[in-house]
């Protein structure tokens, strides 16, 4: 039994690990903040990720004309954006991205480098969770039932009879 | 002759676990760190690297089931028998997980949880017959009865697996088609890897899992029947005296 | 041998796998289901036919997309490389759905001829490949999209 035990505690430290190791990459890479944060200037670094929406009937220029101008919505206030250099194909009203760049505070327009699609990290997470929970909780309770069963037919006199008086013999 | 090649893999078990957890851990590091995200759905692309493998691990379970219980109405081996009984009860485990992950995908890159697209409705199906088999398995009481009954419903039942394999390329569909077609590999090297280390980690827990199961299940009625026998040696004993 | 209770839900178990095969098996599933039209056929229908709530896919015409601001909303045209149907959608559409990629609307075909939506879903192709690739011009072997529309 200790042994069983045992080898199920290295696979729940392994999968901690892995999700501790996750959530530090996120935090690191992905994570991203609210226009409302940028305007309250809490944060510390100088490239910022911020998520938002295009603003309907806000932008201006195109790919080919080289520069695009637009408002970032969030959930109360709105960001002044300006995309340095030819904007991506993908940039229209209504969606939803996160921007990659700098906070003039100045003048108050957020200078944007590059965009990227929303994370939705969460449904990442959720469905890795809820896929291998279930897996390892079936894996262990059927093991362990395995286990207990064995001790069960050893244990219960169900077990031949003759095994025992073999014992005796010797 | 079934019989003892069972036996015998079963005594290899520990590897074939041993051999998926590390196949699972390698795949979930390419799949979370070591791989980058796809050009049209970013991140996202991260939860194909469960949902396929699994949605792959449900049909190998029913093809499992599907096989064993033709070898079950030639043989009547109740080994076999007891295997097909693990089979679809991992079938359904799969199949509900890739459902789930599936509803959690499309819900960022299609925009709905579920739609009724050909290829969602056969899985579907697929989660119903092999619950319907385990439902019929557990009303039936005469043993033998009980396995031929649900042998046949499986087998029956296998005409879904090609359907679901192929509906997004036989009919209008939602559901994007096979990546890894006649057509050839429509992913990157990077991207394909960890699918493919994550697909054989999952197969061989299936197979890990299959293993324990048949055990779970033969040694839960090796202890009926002992204690069956027990029980009636009782009233031998008892009525002699 | 059977109570009363177990015999129903026998009963009952068989009839929804029978339920599930018969309609697996008796081609409702295949020729009956049509999971969406293309717009080629939407532009062929009768005056019934328009009355039903349906699905379009097609791809979104390039430069096609353009904003409204009141209703909140967007209007665009759909391909199936042989018609083109103009669609008018009312609210915020998913962040995936964008021009020259493939797309599913549900709504009405309306007489004014413009298809009213308040719907859209985001088709995707089965290729995969990182940012920097497609952006160095990667093509990868999949299939036609306009061939998915109607296989």
């Amino acid at each position: 039994m200790t042994g069983f035990y045992l080898r199920w505690a290295g696979v729940i430290v392994m999968a901690i690990t892995m999700a501790v190791l996750a959530n530090k990459n996120y935090q690191e890479h992905l994570a991203s903040i609210s226009p409302e944060a940028v305007l309250a200037g809490e944060h510390s670094h100088a490239t910022l990720r911020v998520q938002g929406m295009v603003g309907s009937g806000s932008l201006t220029g195109s790919p080919e004309e080289g520069h695009a101008e637009f408002e970032l919505l969030g959930e109360t206030k709105h960001l002044k954006v300006q995309y340095q250099g030819p904007p991506p194909e993908n940039l229209r009203e209504l969606k939803t991205l996160i921007l990659i760049g700098r906070w003039d505070s100045g003048s108050q327009v957020f200078q944007a480098q590059d965009t990227a699609l929303v994370t939705n990290y969460g449904f990442v997470a959720s469905a890795y969770l809820i896929a291998f929970l279930v897996l390892v909780a079936s894996v262990f309770s059927m093991s362990r039932k395995v286990t207990c069963l064995f001790q069960e037919i050893k244990e219960s006199k169900l077990y031949e009879p003759e095994l025992e008086t073999h014992v005796e013999h010797r | 002759m079934m019989n003892r090649i069972i036996r015998r893999i079963q005594r290899f078990k520990g590897w074939f676990g041993a051999a998926a957890a590390f196949c699972i851990f390698y795949g979930l590091y390419l799949g979370l760190f070591d791989s980058p995200p796809d050009y049209y759905q970013g991140e996202v692309v991260r939860i194909m690297y469960v949902h396929v493998p699994l949605a792959h691990t449900s049909l190998m379970a029913y093809a499992s089931l599907f096989l064993g219980s033709l070898w079950y109405l030639w043989k009547r081996d109740p080994l076999v028998d007891n295997m097909c009984q693990a089979a679809a009860g991992l079938t359904v485990i799969f199949t509900a997980l890739s459902l789930i992950t599936g509803a959690i995908w499309a819900k960022p890159t299609w925009n709905t949880w579920w739609t009724w697209d050909p290829k969602l409705i056969s899985f579907a199906i697929l989660l119903l017959i092999a619950s319907g088999y385990l439902m019929l398995r557990t009303f039936v009481e005469d043993p033998d009865k009980e396995g031929r009954y649900a042998a046949v419903l499986a087998i029956v039942g296998g005409i879904d697996l090609p359907i679901i394999y192929f509906s997004a390329e036989w009919w209008r569909s939602l559901h994007q088609p096979l990546s890894i077609s006649m057509r050839g590999v429509s992913m990157t090297g990077d991207i394909l890897l960890p699918l493919s280390i994550m697909s054989l980690g999952l197969n061989l827990l299936f197979l890990y899992m299959l293993m324990v199961r048949t055990q779970m299940l033969y040694l839960t009625n090796l202890l009926q029947a002992k204690k069956g026998r027990l029980l009636s040696q009782v009233h031998l004993t008892q009525t002699s005296s | 041998m059977w109570s009363t209770g177990k015999k129903t839900s026998l009963i009952l178990s068989i009839l929804l796998v029978a339920g599930a095969l018969g309609y697996l098996a008796l081609g409702n599933f295949g020729e009956n289901l049509v999971y969406f039209v293309t717009p080629s056929e939407v532009r062929a229908f009768s005056a019934e036919q328009a009355q039903k709530k349906i699905r379009v896919a097609g791809m979104v015409v390039k430069k096609s997309i353009k904003t409204q601001a009141d209703p909140v909303g967007l209007t665009f045209e759909l391909t199936d490389g042989e018609a083109t149907i103009p669609v008018v959608f009312q609210g915020i559409p998913p962040d995936l759905f964008k021009e020259g990629q493939g797309a599913v609307a549900e709504g009405h075909w309306r007489s004014d001829k413009i298809f009213h939506s308040k719907m859209i879903m985001a088709k995707h192709s089965e290729d995969y490949m990182p940012i920097e690739m497609k952006r160095a011009g990667v093509e990868l072997p999949k299939k036609d999209f306009m061939k998915t529309l109607s296989p």
